[in-house]
């Protein structure tokens, strides 16, 4: 072992007893009483995935365009146009806002139906911020306990962020013309606009949404 | 909400029934015994095993009134209204009934009353 300049990795020790030399060279820093049996121990395979690692499914009825209805939630019975399936396997949906209410917002595909009625929203771009960072919920801050009352409840009322509101009437605007294109323009405002329900002799399972 | 000049905006429409209407028939027994951690449900409509296959896996709920007020989530006054929370898991017979199973085994009063079958987990 090389030794460095300032620290000795052996030093001499003197000893006592008759005829033993006076001295030994000792080791400064001892050896390793133990030794593992493999140098670098093999791991077993684990099938456990980390959240971001997992596999994103999308049922084949969803597609972009698709028109889907909303069946729990605050938007429930809404009609909605699907535009992508974001990173975290959330559908991002809009209403669109001016139709139905329901703005540019992200829901899972188990509170969904999928309809059969498409529209062809290849040229429709979705502005690249919109991702599940921006729909996180923003967490408050903690105020610290020296300024004010510890027990000030103060309810923060969510208001919307000029963000949004521009990233909304960007993607409605480009939605709203693929709509006005169609023929049954007329049907499909009057479609999206309304709300889904059942009524009397209504059985989903007879029904072909 | 933003609304543009000319329009206004439209007051909020309350969604309707979203729910198939189910009743509780009883639990799962034989000629003298029931076992009462399985419900019956027997859902209008479904008269058949083939039909019950969309139901498979929904969401059900019982409701009812309570005397005492019980805060709500998601609302800040209290209000009557409870629920048994539970899950259709399996067809029973030949003949449209499903089992499901609740939260907490649904109370025997509850049998002939309304079970509401939701359309979520949605597989279609």
């Amino acid at each position: 072992m090389p030794t460095s300049a300032k620290e000795p990795t052996v030093v001499t020790k003197k000893i006592g007893g008759d005829k033993n030399g006076g001295e030994r060279q000792v080791r400064v820093k001892r050896m390793p009483r133990w030794y593992p049996t493999e140098d670098k121990p093999r791991k077993l395979k684990s099938h456990k995935n980390a959240f971001s690692q997992h596999k994103r499914k999308l049922r084949a009825s969803i597609t972009p365009g698709t028109i889907l209805i909303l069946v729990a939630g605050r938007h429930k019975g809404k009609r909605v146009v699907f535009l992508k399936q974001l990173n975290t396997g959330l559908l991002l949906v809009t209403g669109p806002y001016h139709l139905n209410g329901c703005p540019l917002r992200r829901i899972n595909q188990r509170y969904v139906i999928a309809t059969k009625t498409k529209l062809d929203i290849k040229g429709v771009t979705v502005p690249d911020r919109v991702n599940d960072e921006y729909f996180k919920r923003q967490k408050s801050k903690k105020p610290k306990h020296t300024e004010g009352d510890i027990f000030s409840t103060e309810k923060e009322v969510y208001t919307v962020s000029e963000e949004r509101k521009e990233d909304q009437a960007n993607v409605d605007r480009q939605i709203l013309d693929v709509i006005r294109k169609q023929k049954e323009k007329k049907l499909l405002f009057g479609y999206l606009g309304s709300l889904f329900s059942l009524s009397n002799n209504q059985f989903p399972h007879k029904m072909a949404f | 909400m933003a609304e543009t000049p000319a329009v206004q905006a439209n007051p909020a429409k309350k969604s309707g029934r979203l729910y198939c209407k189910a009743v509780f028939t009883g639990y799962t027994r034989s000629h003298r015994n029931q076992k009462e951690n399985t419900a019956l449900l027997k859902i209008e409509g479904v008269i058949n095993k083939e039909d019950t296959e969309f139901y498979l896996g929904k969401r059900c709920a019982y409701v009812y009134k309570a005397r005492r007020l019980t805060a709500c989530p998601g609302h800040d006054k209290p209000s009557r209204l409870r629920v048994i929370w539970g899950k259709v898991t399996r067809s029973h017979g030949n003949s449209g009934v499903v089992r499901a199973k609740f939260r907490k085994n649904l109370p025997s009063k509850a049998m002939g009353k309304r079970v509401r079958v939701m359309l979520y987990p949605s597989r279609i």
